[in-house]
């Protein structure tokens, strides 16, 4: 198991108004797998991100990412863990105006100070699987959304991070560069063996993944794998699921 | 709503964006009114005539700085403004999308200015008046003189002059930025902010040849100030052209040329370093004006500071250039300033005998023959090959001004001869003590003299405000006989209390001023070491003080302009650095990464301004070596301390804040 969240709990303000924004959430995700996290807004789904990400503590429950507890760690250690373990895919991707797409995704390596005389090649290697060789040289406001966030991921997955952690990565995109960004999950997973948690509100992303966790009020809701089926079979399913959330379960914004 | 009142509420509303325009606005006409008032600054002072004329002096001098000064902070002004354009970009963009016409925002804009033109020149000028009153007493405690009561000084000629030159500046502004607004397509204002300024940076290869280039231009503008190829007007206006071309290419190019050469290299792909070359370049076009101000303002501050600290050192010598109370000298008058003719010795004493009432001092005045030299075949260079006036003295005469001043006697042994030399820098004393200790042949009336290291002597002989390189050879007085006398002085001592002798010997000797021996025009020259002490008290300091206070002005405006780019650039660059914090970059490395950002854009004006004064300094220091006797070379590294100081702690204070701003953000 690379991540194994245990009974976790988020409680936000005082005694007379406590919100329990995680209300004990246990899961845990192999390696390799590509796992969905949805939920209506409000539902926790991002206060777990957080959690996961090391930028939130939590108020009870343990989190072990690669064996490693995050919640006893502080600080410089923290930041460190955060650097080495974990990739980052924001949905407004987050790149460096000022910096090239190659340069972008060198950033993750040299920031690790990672050897440079590698560093060509490891961004290349990822770039392939990507598909986005031909917008290295390119600066981000040459490329379109699609690429962006494909450089982005580059960037997440280049430093080999035990996570991939994706927040909305789809948010920002139109249906068929979000659909070429979740096949580059699926081939990044394939191929390189990495393992993704992605929050998505939308039901088609989810459709991509191997399992999804439905999360509702802090707590997990439902759980749904895709074994074998088709991924036509799995999004019917995944849309009964969203139904049956209720409230405002059909716009899950 | 009028544009006006829009406009009004749009200065409001993005008062911070202003904050910075504003404060570089007030923070020059501030500098500008005070410079202009030193004039006034001598109205509530009491001066004397000599101080008042060093004063007048002064005046012309800031007069026609000022000009100077106006282009400069004219610089500022539309380099603070090229920033608020920029950031206000995209609200005009909104503006145009709503339907508003290019001619009405174009008008709230010059609204905009207007407004804060005004309120910058309001605040520029309190606070310029409320400067000016501090200056009046440092001004007055350098020329040591009081300021009787409290006095308001207010100059009404700066005041108008500040507000015609800023007016013009304004105007000038304003034409750029409706010009701006005018020029640009909708879609590029609107997305101002996410555009990379690229598009005027030059492609690598141009960058590299641009960047050789402008080394090459320095290069021709070193070796011709090293050569001094600047003896016509035509030639040194070349050579600053030149100079000027070159170091505005250099920047230019810098970060491109950078660029180029460390992009294949592995330091490129380590930590943040390739973060923040790419932020450097990216800002290329409003960093390479604003280095290239930077950098000639520096190099003029670094300038005027050492001049100035030389010659405020410079006084400490020139006091030990008054010897007695008084002297009179008598020489031939010169036509054209060229060799004086020589006459016939004796003709002081023959002057001062028809009935001059010297009495008072007769026990404690002598007067000295200079002869003529030329005929002894003296071989002696001064630095830079120039040749002294010499004199022979002889050693009773030399010895007498010796005990006058009480000073130990030279002795000469046989078929010797002293040399005595007032002051002129170390150029000078290194020639003159490997002259002395080469021997220096020469032949005085038929007899071979020779000289040695011991009997150099550096005493000055005569009172005078200017440093005398002349070369005194000190003979025995057999070999004097039949010479041709070249000047002749009176030493005085006052016997007593000086002011009151000071007005005797005055009254007493005044009318000297010609005289004749057989038939050669003769002009004396009178001067007390009361005079001189009040004129390089004087003007000296104020000429020194003048030149400290333009340097720190300049040191000071430059470090400014880079503080407010970096301090804008960072709170401009917070989503950046909180994206680097979010992918890993801990603390320590965005502030490495701040700080090296910080390092080149004050580093590298100020490096090249110093190798531009390191030659400039060493030019101009053979100049006024040769022409004042003035050594500067020396001070340089106390401008140097004074510069570290000032700039050093710009440089600090501008990376702290820029830190906290990120770390905060």
């Amino acid at each position: 198991m690379i991540l194994q969240a245990e009974n976790l709990e988020k409680h936000y303000g005082g005694k007379n108004n406590l919100t329990k924004a995680l209300n004990g959430v246990t899961f845990s995700v192999a390696a390799g797998e590509f796992l969905g996290v949805m939920g209506a807004s409000g539902s926790g789904k991002t206060t777990l991100l957080n959690c996961v990400s090391t930028i939130d503590s939590v108020t009870s429950g343990r989190i072990l990412i690669g064996g490693r507890d995050v919640t006893a760690m502080s600080g410089k250690t923290l930041a460190r863990f955060r650097r080495e373990t974990l990739g980052f895919i924001f949905q407004d991707f987050n790149l460096l105006d000022t910096l090239t797409g190659f340069e972008n995704i060198a950033l993750a390596l040299t920031i690790l100070r990672r050897p440079a005389n590698a560093t060509k090649e490891q961004v290349r290697d990822v770039a392939a699987v990507l598909g986005i060789t031909d917008v290295l040289p390119k600066f981000p406001y040459q490329m379109s959304g699609g690429q962006r966030q494909r450089v982005a991921a580059a960037r997440a997955i280049v430093t080999k991070p035990a996570l991939v952690l994706a927040d909305e990565p789809t948010g920002a995109l139109d249906s068929q560069a979000a659909r070429a960004l979740l096949e580059s999950f699926q081939e990044l997973v394939r191929t390189r063996g990495a393992t993704i948690l992605m929050v998505t509100h939308d039901a088609f992303s989810a459709s991509y993944c191997h399992r999804i966790l439905f999360i509702r009020d802090g707590r997990v809701f439902r759980e749904l794998a895709r074994g074998n089926e088709s991924r036509k079979v799995f999004f019917d399913q995944i849309i009964e699921v969203v139904s049956l959330l209720g409230g405002d379960g059909h716009d899950l914004r | 709503m009028t544009s006006a009142e829009l406009a009004l509420r749009n200065v409001r509303k993005s008062a911070r964006d202003y904050a910075v325009y504003f404060m570089t606005l007030t923070f020059g006409i501030c500098i500008f009114y005070v410079f202009n008032s030193l004039g006034s600054q001598q109205a509530v002072m009491d001066l004397s005539s000599a101080q008042s004329m060093t004063m007048r002096m002064l005046n012309s001098v800031v007069g026609s700085f000022s000009l100077f000064i106006s282009v400069v902070l004219c610089f500022l002004i539309i380099y603070a403004n090229g920033f608020l354009i920029k950031r206000r970009k995209k609200e005009f963009g909104v503006y145009l999308t709503l339907g508003m016409e290019r001619e009405r925002v174009s008008r709230i804009l010059i609204w905009e200015t207007v407004f804060m033109s005004l309120a910058s020149l309001v605040a520029g000028l309190l606070l310029g008046i409320a400067l000016a009153q501090g200056m009046a007493f440092v001004t007055a405690s350098l020329l040591g003189v009081k300021i009787s009561g409290f006095h308001f000084i207010f100059s009404a000629a700066a005041i108008g002059k500040t507000i015609i030159y800023f007016g013009l500046a304004f105007v000038l502004t304003l034409f750029f930025n409706v010009r701006q607004i005018n020029k640009q397509q909708l879609i590029d204002l609107i997305y101002a902010g996410r555009q990379n300024e690229i598009s005027r940076a030059p492609r690598p290869v141009a960058a590299v040849l641009f960047f050789l280039l402008s080394v090459l231009l320095l290069g021709v503008t070193y070796v011709m100030a090293a050569a001094r190829l600047f003896d016509s007007a035509l030639l040194l206006n070349f050579m600053l052209a030149v100079g000027a071309a070159g170091t505005f290419l250099f920047f230019f190019s810098l970060s491109g040329f950078l660029l180029a050469a460390v992009q294949r290299s592995k330091p490129y792909l380590r930590g943040l370093n390739m973060f923040v070359l790419r932020q450097l370049s990216s800002k290329i076009n409003t960093t390479f004006v604003s280095m290239t101000i930077v950098c000639l303002m520096l190099f003029v501050s670094i300038c005027a500071l050492s001049s100035g600290l030389g010659m405020a050192r410079g006084i400490a010598a020139e006091l030990r250039g008054a010897p007695y109370d008084a002297t009179l000298i008598l020489r031939a008058e010169t036509e054209g300033g060229d060799e004086r003719s020589t006459f016939a010795p004796g003709a002081l004493d023959s002057a001062l005998t028809e009935s001059r009432d010297l009495t008072a001092f007769a026990a404690a005045s002598r007067s000295a023959v200079f002869y003529d030299v030329s005929d002894a075949g003296v071989v002696f260079e001064g630095p830079g090959g120039v040749k002294p006036v010499l004199y022979l003295l002889g050693l009773t005469d030399y010895n007498a001004a010796l005990a006058m001043q009480g000073a130990a006697p030279l002795v000469l042994g046989p078929d010797e001869y002293g040399v005595n030399f007032g002051s002129g820098g170390a150029g000078w004393d290194r020639a003159l003590t490997k002259y002395c200790a080469g021997g220096g042949s020469l032949t005085l009336g038929g007899r071979d003299l020779r000289t040695r290291g011991s009997l150099l002597r550096r005493q000055a002989l005569e009172v005078s405000t200017r440093r005398n390189p002349d070369l005194v050879l000190v003979a025995p007085d057999e070999l004097l006989a039949g010479r041709q006398a070249k000047k002749e002085i009176l030493l005085i001592n006052y016997p007593g209390s000086s002011l009151e002798y000071e007005r005797l010997c005055l009254a007493a000797l005044s009318d000297l001023k010609t005289a004749s021996a057989d038939g050669v025009e003769l002009s004396g020259l009178i001067e007390t070491k009361i005079q001189v002490n009040d004129y390089i008290g004087n003007t000296t300091a104020t000429i020194a003080y003048l030149a400290i206070y333009m340097g720190v002005v300049f040191l000071v405006a430059s470090a400014t302009v880079l503080a407010i780019g970096q301090l804008s650039e960072a709170s401009d660059n917070i989503h950046r650095y909180r994206l680097l914090n979010k992918i890993g970059a801990d603390e320590r490395m965005l502030s490495r990464a701040l700080f090296t950002q910080n390092l080149i854009c004050f580093g590298a004006p100020l490096l090249l301004a110093l190798a531009h004064s390191a030659v400039g300094i060493a030019v101009a220091g053979q100049i006024t070596q040769r022409i004042a006797g003035i050594d500067i070379s020396g001070t340089s590294v106390a401008a140097a301390l004074v510069m570290t100081l000032i700039y050093g702690g710009y440089f600090l204070a501008t990376y702290w804040s820029s830190r906290n701003m990120v770390a905060r953000g």
